[in-house]
């Protein structure tokens, strides 16, 4: 198969990658962009874990293809922490305890950032509906939906 | 009370922040040079013999390597080399030669640089099979003219399950071909006596499915071969890397000096991730003389993996007038799928181990079938007996009037009472988890709405336990050059392990928790450390640490001592320091020590603590939890509207991280409860393997959890904590079906608890 071209402005920098068409999105920001934070978890969208904000949108990366995100501005879990400061819902998730195995968490965070950036007061009923597409085994939510809750009431 | 400066505070993660910024590296974001990728082709029959396995045309697919069948591995040493015995460990059968027993099982593996090549080249594998009759239902086994579900097994091989829960008790192995790999019975007194003194006897069969851990990182496995040297390198998500580093040396015959197993950070266990992937990562890396990378996909994992044994429990039980237990008889019948293994004796002992019964008889079977192997999953065997006994705890009050609790309360175990197997319990809080569960608000307020909206509302609790496993574990604390601290274990954490062991070596240095750095170091370089599981890793692990910190407080003193020129006895560590006791101004800082003893010409010995423990005490955890549940009459939904969970933790060394672990484990007992099966055609093959097919909670199944943390001491853990990871996860089913009942006077017998067997109990369903 001919490889593409694609274009990619992935945490605020420009990529130029050459890839087979019908390779993931996920599979090229891993391999090679080497960009290991969005994980794969199941590779059919079920579990969340390789989530990455696409042109303002969560979405799953492993459903995507990579010529389906030429042109699309990305964010990845590595580009919330600005200049060494971590995201205050990255800050969160450690102080609440929300972070176990940490597998998920990744994708929690931009889950929750996603949410916060469309509604930046949500019930605690939104938030679990906004991440009830990533799956989590340790936590049982509980510090994941304080966490997130907990940047709500900031100031 | 000793004023503690470290433990018994919540810490959060020490690796949070690598963690929450995508830094962590997990096994498969490890990628080594010139790797190949390794995919793996399954038998899609239960049980047939391999007639011929053709692999030219994949040989021949472009961008292949190479495709390995069993021919072409390595020979594998046997535990059992008798002739004619299948082995029992499954590690020893790397790829199908001869007889495929379970459908999943690996037959041959395609490797390639391009993983999707690898991929493509399996659909050009023809393998010939010739059906065999397969035996799917543990009951139908264990009939004598059922066809056997492979040939007689080796002795089995129980290393792993020790290493989760250390229990003496003699199982009987089948001595002739048959599906029933193993049993065993306790028996107290005399049953018959027993029921015929009771006054209300209950009887009835319970059912638990096949379940899955479902952790969200699937098996992975990156090994290299130098042939050179003889070397072989693992890197991998496991739960123990000693474990499998020690079955990698006998299954290879190298010497531990040349296996090198690095545990990666792990996205999850359960019990689960511990040996699975690596033995045929390693032996394709020997074939190909290159690194191999080997991941299961999500549907290998689900179809492949080692999930949770189903169960039959046959209980019987009696209770009399005034709520005093007179007798229990059970019959436990785990399906351990195509090997053997499965949990029987622990099942077996908390079966008859929450209450005091004057008369037992237990009996617990070991039954092969044509599906998935069977493995640990968190409280291995136990929510499965459990969901049994709690159901009978609350039939038999309810029969006699007597309240669920207070039934419970009258006959629960405490220290000195006998186990199952009469041995005495050590100290326990599970009288502190009831009267903890009995003042919560649900449990209080249970009956005040019994409807709303026509749904209908109840409340249910139940009790878990589990005994907790022993170990011995080692440690080694040292002094930096700059006057700080590394602590080095081989225990590989999962949730939160390193950051409790930090705080134990801080608390005994007397030193704030950032200047503490924890290393979990590979095989090559740690001090052994057993599996993270079986709730020990802190009760044992976290006594080395400790242990080696106080090896390294007793050296920091003594150079402190001589450069002070006072007794050691007279010193005491501060913040940065050693000081004159109440003198801080009388003090040499631990950078000076330090320098003293590192430094070109230093005059003292580094300062290295090292901690090494053997366990001998049990420390078994109780949980006791109560949740509040409305259902819809009609459509048989249940919606959780509020759990709280209480457990004994002997001590909360981490706070934070135990309320963790029981709002994780209780979201898992739920989600046995409502929601998880896995499920398999009548040529048993698995149906649903999805994570969402499987059901595994989502953030909106789960409700709001409240934690209570009890503390009544072990008797040898670190500061008396004991095991936490595995008892809050037993309950939940039972939870689950007795909050039903009370909703609706219903009683469903077999989980996951769906629409359909609630209506079918509420007999809107029939057959």
């Amino acid at each position: 198969m001919s490889s593409v071209t694609i274009r990619l402005r992935v945490n605020g920098r420009s990529y130029e990658v050459q890839t087979e068409p019908q390779r993931t999105l996920l599979e090229v920001v891993r391999e090679d962009l080497r960009l290991t934070g969005a994980k794969e978890g199941c590779g059919t969208g079920e579990c969340g874990a390789c989530s990455m904000i696409v042109n303002g949108r969560l979405i799953t990366s492993c459903l995507m293809l990579a010529p389906e995100a030429d042109g699309a501005d990305i964010i990845t879990i590595e580009g919330l922490a600005q200049d060494g400061r971590l995201h205050p819902l990255q800050q969160a998730f450690i102080d609440h305890g929300a972070v176990q195995c940490g597998f998920c968490i990744p994708a929690m965070i931009l889950a929750g950032k996603a949410l916060l950036d469309a509604n930046p007061h949500p019930t605690e009923a939104e938030i679990r509906r906004a991440i009830a597409g990533t799956l989590c085994r340790c936590t049982g939510y509980a510090k994941i939906v304080e966490a997130i809750a907990a940047v709500t009431e900031a100031p | 009370m000793a004023e503690y400066l470290q433990v018994g505070r919540p810490a959060p993660r020490v690796e949070g922040p690598a963690k929450v910024t995508g830094q962590t590296v997990y096994a498969d974001d490890i990628q080594l040079s010139h790797m190949l990728h390794a995919k793996v082709l399954r038998s899609p029959l239960a049980h047939a013999r391999i007639k011929r396995i053709d692999t030219s045309r994949a040989q021949a697919l472009e961008g292949v390597e190479a495709v390995v069948t069993a021919a072409d591995l390595p020979p594998v040493a046997r535990e059992d080399e008798s002739p004619g015995a299948m082995p029992s460990n499954r590690a020893e059968i790397l790829l199908a030669a001869d007889e495929v027993v379970f459908a999943g099982q690996p037959v041959a593996a395609v490797l390639a640089s391009d993983p999707s090549v690898a991929e493509e080249a399996l659909d050009l594998i023809e393998v010939e099979y010739e059906e065999l009759p397969a035996v799917l239902d543990p009951l139908e086994a264990m009939k004598e003219d059922a066809p056997p579900a492979r040939g007689p097994v080796s002795d089995i091989d129980r290393s792993e399950t020790q290493a989760h829960a250390a229990v003496d008790v003699e199982e009987e192995r089948a001595q002739t071909a048959s599906n029933v790999a193993s049993q065993m019975r306790l028996t107290r007194g005399d049953v018959e006596q027993g029921f015929a003194e009771a006054d209300v006897v209950v009887e009835r069969t319970w059912r638990t499915p096949m379940v899955h851990q479902a952790y969200i990182e699937p098996h992975i496995s990156l090994a290299d071969y130098h042939p050179a040297t003889g070397t072989l390198t693992v890197w991998t998500g496991t739960q123990g890397q000693f474990f499998v580093r020690d079955e990698l040396s006998k299954l290879f015959r190298i010497p531990e000096t040349k296996v090198r197993v690095v545990g990666t950070e792990l996205g999850g266990g359960f019990g689960g991730k511990v040996l699975l992937t690596q033995p045929l990562a390693a032996a394709l890396a020997i074939v190909a003389k290159r690194p191999v990378k080997l991941v299961m996909s999500r549907s290998e994992d689900l179809t492949a993996g080692n999930p949770a044994p189903s169960c039959v429990v046959q209980l019987k039980t009696g209770m009399k007038r005034d709520g005093a237990l007179t007798a229990l008889q059970g019959r436990i019948i785990y399906e351990s799928g195509a090997f053997p293994g499965s949990p029987i004796v622990i099942g077996a002992l908390l079966l008859g181990g929450y209450y005091r019964f004057p008369h037992l008889d237990i009996q617990a079977l070991d039954v092969m079938t044509n599906k998935v192997p069977q493995g640990a999953y968190r409280a291995p065997g136990v929510p499965q007996v459990t969901f049994a006994i709690e159901n009978h705890m609350d039939m038999m009050a309810r029969e006699l009037g007597l309240d669920p609790l207070e039934v419970r309360l009258q006959n629960a175990v405490q220290e000195g009472d006998p186990m199952a197997n009469e041995r005495p319990y050590p100290r326990i809080g599970f009288k502190q988890c009831l009267e903890a569960i009995g003042e919560n608000d649900i449990w209080r307020s249970r009956g005040k709405v019994r409807e709303a909206q026509g749904k209908r509302r109840g409340v249910g609790l139940a009790a878990g336990g589990w005994l907790s496993g022993r170990q011995p574990a080692s440690a080694i604390v040292k002094l930096n050059e700059d006057g700080t601290f590394g602590v080095v274990t081989g225990s590989n954490d999962i949730t939160g392990t390193n950051t409790t062991f930090a705080q134990i070596a801080a608390e005994e240095l007397r030193q704030p928790l950032e200047t503490v750095s924890i290393l979990t170091a590979d095989t090559a370089t740690a001090p052994f450390a057993g599996i993270t599981g079986g709730s020990k890793a802190v009760y044992t692990v976290g006594r080395a640490v400790k242990a080696a910190a106080e090896d390294a407080r007793g050296q920091l003193l003594a150079i402190a001592a001589q450069l002070l020129e006072v007794s050691p006895d007279d010193l005491e560590l501060a913040c940065g320091q050693v000081q004159v006791k109440g003198t801080p101004d009388w003090s040499v800082p631990l950078k000076g020590i330090a320098r003293a003893s590192t430094d070109f010409g230093g005059r003292y010995p580094p300062v290295v603590g090292r901690g090494t423990i053997s366990a001998h005490k049990h420390h078994p955890g109780f949980s006791v939890q109560v949740a509040e549940v409305e259902v819809d009459p009609e459509t048989g939904k249940v919606t959780v509207l509020r759990w709280a969970t209480a457990q004994d933790v002997g001590f909360a060394i981490n706070p934070l991280s135990i309320a963790g672990q029981m709002e994780g484990a209780t979201a898992q007992g739920l989600g046995m409860g409502l929601f998880e099966e896995m499920l398999f055609d009548d040529q048993g093959r698995l149906l649903n393997p999805s994570l969402l097919d499987c059901h595994i909670p989502t953030a909106a199944d789960v409700p709001p959890i409240e934690t209570i943390i009890l503390e009544v001491p072990s008797e040898e853990g670190p500061y008396g904590a004991r095991g936490v990871g595995e008892p809050p996860v037993v309950a939940g089913s039972a939870v689950i079906a007795n909050a039903i009942y009370d909703a609706l006077g219903a009683r469903v017998s077999e989980v996951p608890i769906t629409p359909e067997r609630i209506l079918r109990a509420l007999g809107k369903v029939r057959e």
